[in-house]
Parts: C-alpha cells; sequence; structure tokens
C-alpha cells in the first residue's frame, strides 16, 4: 500500500521485491520507480497489487502520480496523501485464451503517529479500483468476454520501530482478484482478494533500504477455490530492496544544473 | 718566559672555566625561571619567539617541517562499539527464539551415517529478521502401505524467514520470541510433486549462563500430487494437509534444551517434526488420503564444542522417526556450523 509521504525533491527512487516460493517455477516479482518533485508529490511507475486468474499475486503495471496533501504536520494528527495510478494492461495466456488485465486506482491514505508512542505509526486508506478483464485469443469474437467492475478496498497497515535502523511492518489489504476458467462460453469475474504482509524493513546505510516479509493471501468471498487462512502452503516469502538516488545532487556535480 | 708562561695558565683557565659553564651532553637544559602569572616576560630571551598575526587576526602557526626523529605519536583507535552475542537460531534441527544479529552470516554443513547431506545458511537482518536458504534431508516418503522403511527427499530446498524480539529486550527475563515461516520449493520426485511450509512460534530463555530451554508450536501443511490411487486407473490429484480439515493434524509442540557443563560445551537435546509422504497409502478407513501426509516426530541429542568464534562442532544422534521406538533408523551425525560478522562490520563501517 502506498503511505502519505513523498520522497524528496531531487530523489529518484527504484524498489523490488520478489519471490521464487509463491508457485512452482514462477518468479513473482514487483518493482517501484518514483522521482520527488518539490517535497510534495512524486511521479511513479509501479506494479499494483491483484491477484491473476491462476490465483497467483502477480502485480499489475500502473503509472500515476502522488501527493502529499500539504497541510501543516501537527502531533497526533494524521497527513493525508492521495494517489492515482493508471493502469497499463497485462496480458496472460491461459491454454489458447489470452487475457486482458488492467486495474486503474486512485487512493487516499492516511499516516498517524503519536507523541506518547514515537515507534508506533499507523497507516490506513482505502483504494479504489476500476478492474477489467478482456478475453481474446480463441474466444475473440464470442460472447462473455468481458468483465468490469469499480471495488471500494480499505487498506490498513502499521510499522513499529524496533531499533535505529529496522522496523517491523505489516499490512493488510484487499486487492482485484481475476477469475477465469476456461470454457467455450464461460464468462470472466472480477472479485476480492486478500493480502498480508508481515515483515522487517532494515535501513542498511541512508540510501539502501532492506524489505522482508512472509506473505498471505486468499480471496474474499468465495470466487474461486483458492487458500483459506490455515493453508499456508499458499504463503510466500519476498526479499526486496530500495536504492535512493539523489539525482539532483549527481546532475549538480555532472554537469552543474540544479545546484539550487 | 713568565710573561709567556702566566698567559698560557691564563688561557687554559679560561677556556677550562667556559668549558666547566657548559652542560654536559646528556643533562637537559632547566627551562628558565617563569616570572609570576606565568606568562615569560616581554624580552626575554626565553621566551618562544612569537609569529606576527595572520590575516584573519589568529596567530600564524609556524610551518612544521617534520622530525625525522621525533618518537611517533600511539594512533588512539575509536573504541569498538560492543558487538552483540551470537545464539544459535536452531538447537540442532529445531528452531529457537533467538535471531542471528544483522548482518550476521550463519552457514551449517551436516553429513550422517544414513547418507543424509543437508545445508542451512542464513544472514541476520536488522536484528530483527533472518532469511535463510537451506536443503534439508528431513522429508521423507514411503511407496504405500506395504513400503515399511521410509525413505529420504534429498535434496530438499526450503526458504525461510524468521521475525522476532531478542531475549530481554521489552524487559529483563522476557524469553526472545520468533515468528518463523518455512516453505519448500516444489520438489518433483518419482512423478510425485511435493511441498512443505511450517509455521513456528518459539520462545528461548537463559536460566543462568548454562541452562537454555526453548518450547514452541509449529503449524504444518503439505501438498502432495500425482496418482494417488492403489489401482489399475492413472489419474493424477493433489491433496494437501490442511485439506483434511482437521487442525489437529497441523498443529505439534516441539521443544528442546541446551546445558553447558564447560565453558565450550554444550549438550543439546530437541524434540521436532518431520512430513512424511505415503504416495498410496490407503490405511485411513473412511478417509483413505488422512494417511498420505503425516507428520512423523525426530528426536536429537548431541553436543557442541565451539572451536572459535566463528566455528562450531556439533555431532549426536537423531531418530527420525521415535514415535515407532524404530531406533534401526536412528542416523548418527555430524556438523559444522560458521558464523561470519564480517558483512556486519562493513556494514557498520559504511555508517
Amino acid at each position: 500500500m502506498p503511505t502519505a509521504d513523498v520522497i524528496g525533491a531531487y530523489m529518484l527512487t527504484l524498489s523490488g521485491d520478489a519471490s521464487l516460493v509463491q508457485d512452482a517455477g514462477v518468479l513473482s516479482s514487483a518493482g517501484v520507480l518514483s522521482i520527488g518533485f518539490g517535497d510534495i508529490a512524486q511521479l511513479e511507475y509501479r506494479h499494483t497489487s491483484a491477484i491473476s486468474v491462476t490465483g497467483v499475486n502477480a502485480p499489475l503495471p500502473a503509472a500515476g502520480v502522488q501527493i502529499k496533501v500539504p497541510l501543516p504536520e501537527r502531533k497526533n494528527l494524521p497527513v493525508f496523501g492521495l494517489a492515482f495510478r493508471l493502469g497499463v494492461p497485462r496480458t496472460e495466456k491461459l491454454g489458447d485464451t489470452v487475457i486482458e488485465e488492467a486495474v486503474t486506482d486512485l487512493y487516499l491514505v492516511g499516516r498517524l503517529r503519536f507523541s506518547f508512542a514515537p515507534w508506533l505509526t499507523l497507516h490506513g486508506g482505502a483504494r479504489i479500483s476500476s478492474a477489467k478483464i478482456e478475453l481474446f485469443g480463441d474466444r475473440e469474437g464470442t460472447e462473455n468476454t468481458l468483465a468490469e467492475r469499480r471495488l471500494t478496498l480499505p487498506t490498513g497497515g502499521y510499522e513499529i520501530a524496533m531499533n535505529k535502523y529496522a522496523k517491523i511492518v505489516g499490512e493488510v489489504a484487499l486487492a482485484p482478484r481475476f477469475s477465469f476458467v476456461p470454457g467455450p462460453d464461460t464468462q470472466p469475474a472480477i472479485g476480492y482478494g486478500v493480502l498480508g504482509r508481515l515483515g522487517l524493513r532494515w535501513s542498511v546505510t541512508p540510501a539502501l533500504i532492506i524489505d522482508g516479509s512472509i506473505n498471505y493471501q486468499t480471496e474474499f468471498g468465495r470466487v474461486a477455490d483458492v487458500a483459506t487462512l490455515d493453508a499456508i502452503v499458499q504463503w510466500d516469502i519476498r526479499l526486496g530492496a530500495e536504492v535512493f538516488l539523489p539525482w539532483g545532487a549527481l546532475a549538480c556535480r555532472a554537469v552543474g544544473v540544479f545546484c539550487d | 718566559m713568565s710573561r709567556a708562561s702566566g698567559i698560557l695558565i691564563s688561557t687554559v683557565m679560561l677556556t677550562g672555566a667556559i668549558a666547566r659553564a657548559q652542560p654536559a651532553p646528556d643533562v637537559p637544559i632547566a627551562p628558565p625561571p617563569t616570572p609570576p602569572g606565568g606568562q615569560p616576560a616581554a624580552g626575554d630571551p626565553g621566551a618562544p619567539p612569537t609569529t606576527p598575526p595572520g590575516p584573519d587576526g589568529q596567530p600564524q602557526q609556524p610551518p612544521d617541517f617534520g622530525d625525522p626523529y621525533a618518537p611517533v605519536k600511539p594512533v588512539a583507535e575509536a573504541p569498538k562499539r560492543q558487538l552483540p552475542p551470537i545464539f544459535m537460531p536452531e538447537v540442532l534441527t529445531t528452531p529457537t527464539g533467538w535471531l542471528l544479529p544483522a548482518g550476521v552470516i550463519y552457514s551449517k554443513t551436516a553429513l550422517d551415517t544414513g547418507g543424509g547431506v543437508s545445508s542451512d545458511t542464513r544472514v541476520g537482518l536488522g536484528d530483527v529478521a533472518e532469511f535463510g536458504l537451506a536443503s534439508t534431508d528431513a522429508v521423507r516418503e514411503r511407496d504405500g502401505d506395504d513400503d515399511a522403511r521410509a525413505t529420504r527427499i534429498q535434496p530438499y530446498i526450503t526458504a525461510s524467514f524468521r521475525l522476532g524480539i531478542a531475549e530481554n529486550r521489552l524487559f529483563l527475563g522476557q524469553p526472545g520470541f520468533t515468528l518463523g515461516f518455512r516453505k519448500s520449493f516444489e520438489r518433483n520426485h518419482d512423478n510425485f510433486r511435493t511441498r512443505i511450509a511450517e509455521l513456528t512460534l518459539v520462545a528461548s530463555k537463559h536460566f543462568g549462563p548454562n541452562v537454555a530451554v526453548h518450547l514452541g508450536g509449529a503449524f504444518w501443511d503439505a501438498s502432495l500430487e500425482g496418482d494417488l490411487d492403489d489401482d489399475d486407473v492413472s489419474a493424477r490429484r493433489e491433496i494437501t494437509l490442511h485439506g483434511q480439515n482437521d487442525v489437529t493434524q497441523q498443529l505439534r509442540a516441539f521443544g528442546g534444551i541446551e546445558l553447558r557443563p564447560l565453558p565450550k560445551s554444550q549438550i543439546l537435546v530437541d524434540l521436532g517434526w518431520s512430513p512424511e509422504f505415503c504416495y498410496q497409502c490407503t490405511a485411513g478407513g473412511s478417509a483413505p488420503d488422512v494417511n498420505k501426509i503425516r507428520l512423523r516426530p525426530t528426536l536429537s541429542w548431541g553436543v557442541r564444542y565451539e572451536v572459535a568464534d566463528w566455528m562450531r562442532l556439533e555431532s549426536g544422534v537423531r531418530v527420525p522417526d521415535i514415535g515407532e521406538a524404530n531406533l534401526l533408523d536412528a542416523q548418527i551425525f555430524g556438523q559444522v556450523t560458521f558464523t561470519s560478522r564480517a558483512l556486519q562490520r562493513a556494514i557498520e563501517g559504511l555508517r
């Protein structure tokens, strides 16, 4: 989930995470490229979370902008952020059927810190998603090839600072879940899935952060036969990293621009 | 003549007096007396030469051309931060409630008399978590009800991630806690595909410097896919441990104890669990699949000798299925564990 904060001006972050044990033979990965603008916004190309027709948490690509609402920060009061992510269609193949999935999102998220518990940070918000799934390939020209749905997906998370460099991080979010059973006249569907994550965020150096987490996913509303909470064989371990690049400072040293 | 002798005697007496007035080469010259107030008097020939002030008004330091014969001043090194001790993340086969410190790399390789080879490599993350990759020989298989002796599926590759709170972190006397998750990559063996996963919560506590106790619970899951029916029809299907809809088949308690009778030697005992797949077992009565995935208790005991801070040797006995008291399957194992703080020091240096 995004947070209400944005990266600083003249900064660029590149992050990614991956899992090898989520599904046999599948390297499930996701990444984010963000550029900060004016300490108030960031442009990003990222993978947003969604569950594909194969039951795998296969993030969908999206380009977006995120804005931190410019209100003065006060103790024990939340700060807010808005994010818009324009979905880029992703294609996957199931037999002879080509499936195209896309999700466009609008996020409203808040972040809250407490003066009496400075080690705790809470995040919460909602994601309004327009999801679309369409069939091509052997289903092109047949009926029932399109499904579209608008979903309201609550999301929440927390961070607990364990020491100067490491935090325990947890989040739970609903995500769009695509489902499709191959057949001559079957229609694809879009439902809700739950994604949960518990892990750590470790600042190895000021420019490098390592993330590691245990991931859990299931569907919401029994759209298809996926995991229940006790099916830990469907759980997943993800490792990731985030690198911060002060591109403004580098450009200043290289060609003498953005030095102010 | 007498005049010449007088001049000679006077010259000798004078030069002797001058020579006597000079200090011996190894006698230090006493500093000139300091006038009251501690500051040398102006014009005092013993006063150090003053330098004219620089452009910023501060007195300029005379150029130092260096003294090649000056004694070398000892370089005062910054005091090194006390690194936290390394407590092992496993007793012998079961996890502990202790985590590796941040940046510490751990590597264990084991051999046993049954031909089992296993390895385990981990890295500590932020004093809060650790990630590891391992190859275990603990998962076993049987073909069917008539196959009395289980054999090992190896190598069986797993990834693990553990998250926890160090001992005494929240309050004095608090045990160390870890929440661990271990999951295997899919293993295709004899045309049967298997996977295992284990979620553990374990607490570890020292009782004095020489005793530590570990106690935990594990929630297991596993999947098995293949031709699981002992009939003439070749049909593949998949079953899971959680699909048996009996949580008691997934939950198990485990634990261990560490005793340190000598400063560098420990006695270790632990009881854990390992999955066993029986591909075509049907002895479940009304639920014929119930015996296809089972958890078997494993008892291990042995000693650990700390050869160095970075190396430990362990040896002992492991009984893979103590539930059936089958000591014929017992294995004597030896394992070597290395720990390295090189990455930890490199990270400290980068900071």
